[in-house]
């Protein structure tokens, strides 16, 4: 179990309370996905992961033992935990690429060629090798964002720690670094801790969400269980994906006989779709159709 | 064109050009040892030919279009063409050119002080086209490594690459702000102008500390200790090239020791 919290708060200097002891796990190998509003501690918890903020009380385990904040300490909890910034402008300090890519091998104490490889083989990765020479204000966004990737992948870690991933991003460019996400979390175990507000990409690729609101830990389970509740959602200021959202209206309003599980993806509705296509063709060849029947209803009343 | 966007080509061209492969020991080491001798040299040959070499090889060979070396040479010539006219018309002693003598006037064109324009218009455009040499050539970070192994102190270097990467950063700033502000009629009266430009410069600023505290914390959380590592593999100088550049400086020495005497009008 990578991360167990116990009981974390954390108050900023001006007063503001950002996290209200907040308690919860995060499984090794696990694609996390914490969702909240604006202003709700998302990137205050993230920030106490790899010890960048240290709780004002309660305490941060990983690996069953609490952090420790000496520098020696952080150093080898931040080569297995790797955190990349929003803004990838905040991250990307170095002159070009490579240097930048290079920069945390080179704080590992790496020998050159072991740093070239890890360089080449992260930029690999992320589709940006022939950047490599490049300085980061020839690039789009989208591609300095996955340059800050390959800045944490070169340090080889077990925890990617990455706050937005796909904020401001183009459809396209976002679909990209969801997939890349996936891929290394199913190719090299990856263990996955997104922040995120964009609730149509959380069922492509989380299998457990958290829901943060005013700095407290409100629901967490599988996104499907999750997003289920869609009335505690919505007074969150949040909203469920669009899909479920639209067969729950479907369910209330016209009175489809859809699961309780409300589908989250494309995927999903194709599927439920499907089942209640099918159903309907059941009660059709058995003389009457169930569904007319119940909008008939409906429309009487 | 604006001087942002003039700086952003300049650099453009450093990473881009056809000379990026080469060691970029060798193109300071070129840049620096011609630049001495041009400026120290007494007649406008050797500034000449130094011009007329480090041009060929910025078009020739790291196929810097003309046009954009042509518009970088402009501004700056205008003014060194001012200077020298200042300097031929008001300086110098001894034979004169001109004269002119009025009771309560008098006013002499000396021969040595044209001579001193002569020689100081092309020191001036010889020593441009060698710094324009070296910064379209070379990139910063190519010179910043280099300087790193003259054992230049870390703490000049490490302040110049963050200086550089974020020069571009807040440019984009500035602009949008500048943008934004023009929208809201910022710029709309001189009055308006001076406050607008007075916020625009407050506020870059406190960006700017913000942003140097978002990235003190970036650089820690990649296990940053006081130290900025750079990952030194930059191609080696060619002995041959290094030669070849002595060669060349030993022959404009020889020139400029040749006609040391000679020059004048």
């Amino acid at each position: 179990m990578p991360f167990r919290l116990e009981n974390v708060s954390y108050r900023y200097s001006d007063g503001t309370l950002a996290l209200d002891s907040v308690s919860t796990n995060f499984v090794k190998g696990k694609r996390i996905a914490i969702l909240g509003p604006n202003g709700s501690g998302k990137t205050t918890l993230l920030l106490h992961l790899n010890g960048i903020l240290r709780p004002t009380s309660g305490r941060v385990y990983f690996e069953d033992s609490p952090l420790e904040y000496t520098s020696k300490s952080l150093l080898r909890l931040r080569r297995r935990v790797g955190y990349v910034f929003q803004d990838p402008n905040d991250q990307l300090f170095a002159p070009t690429v490579k240097q930048d890519v290079a920069f945390g091998p080179l704080n590992l104490g790496l020998p050159t060629d072991k740093v070239k490889e890890s360089v080449s083989e992260a930029l690999e990765i992320v589709g940006m090798s022939e950047y490599s020479d490049k300085p980061p204000h020839f690039l789009s966004l989208g591609q300095k964002k996955r340059i800050a990737l390959a800045g944490v992948l070169a340090m080889h870690p077990e925890v990617l720690v990455m706050d937005e991933p796909t904020s401001n991003l183009d459809p396209r460019a976002a679909i990209r670094i969801l997939r890349l996400l996936l891929q290394l979390n199913q190719k090299f175990g990856l263990t996955l801790i997104l922040a995120t507000h964009d609730v149509d990409t959380i069922p492509l690729f989380a299998n457990k969400l958290c829901i943060l609101s005013k700095g407290k830990i409100v629901l967490e389970g599988l996104p499907e269980e999750t997003f289920s509740q869609t009335e505690l959602i919505r007074s969150l200021d949040l909203r469920s994906p669009r899909i479920a959202h639209l067969f729950e209206i479907l369910r209330r309003e016209n009175h489809l006989p859809i699961d309780k599980q409300l589908p989250l993806t494309i995927g999903e509705a194709r599927k439920e779709i499907l089942r209640l296509l099918d159903s309907k063709n059941m009660i059709e060849k058995e003389g009457k159709s169930y569904i007319e029947a119940r909008t008939r209803k409906v429309n009487h009343t | 064109m604006s001087l942002g966007h003039v700086h952003a080509q300049i650099d453009r061209y450093a990473y881009t050009n056809a000379l990026t492969k080469n060691s970029p020991v060798t193109k300071i080491f070129f840049a620096l040892s011609t630049l001495i001798i041009c400026v120290t040299s007494p007649s406008p040959l050797v500034p000449i030919i130094v011009f007329l070499t480090t041009t060929t090889l910025l078009l020739r060979f790291a196929k810097i279009p003309v046009h954009f070396y042509w518009s970088l040479l402009v501004y700056p010539t205008t003014v060194v063409i001012a200077s020298c006219l200042i300097i031929a018309l008001f300086f110098g002693y001894g034979e004169t050119l001109v004269a002119i003598v009025l009771p309560w006037f008098s006013w002499a064109v000396f021969k040595n002080g044209v001579t001193m324009s002569i020689t100081t218009f092309f020191r001036v455009e010889g020593a441009l086209s060698c710094l324009y040499f070296l910064v379209l050539t070379t990139s910063v970070t190519d010179i910043l490594i280099t300087l790193r192994r003259a054992h230049i102190p870390m703490i000049l270097i490490e302040m110049s690459l963050l200086i550089y990467r974020y020069i571009f950063v807040f440019m984009e700033v500035a602009a949008q702000m500048y943008t934004a502000q023009k929208l809201r009629l910022g710029y709309s009266s001189w009055k308006k102008r001076i406050r607008s430009t007075a916020l625009l410069a407050g506020n870059l600023f406190i960006r700017t500390l913000e942003q140097g505290e978002r990235t003190f914390m970036a650089m820690n959380a990649r296990g940053y200790d006081g130290n900025i590592r750079t990952l030194d593999d930059l191609p080696r100088p060619r002995m041959l090239s290094l030669m070849g550049i002595i060669f060349f400086d030993v022959i404009l020495v020889f020139v400029a020791i040749m006609t040391m005497h000679s020059w004048v009008l």
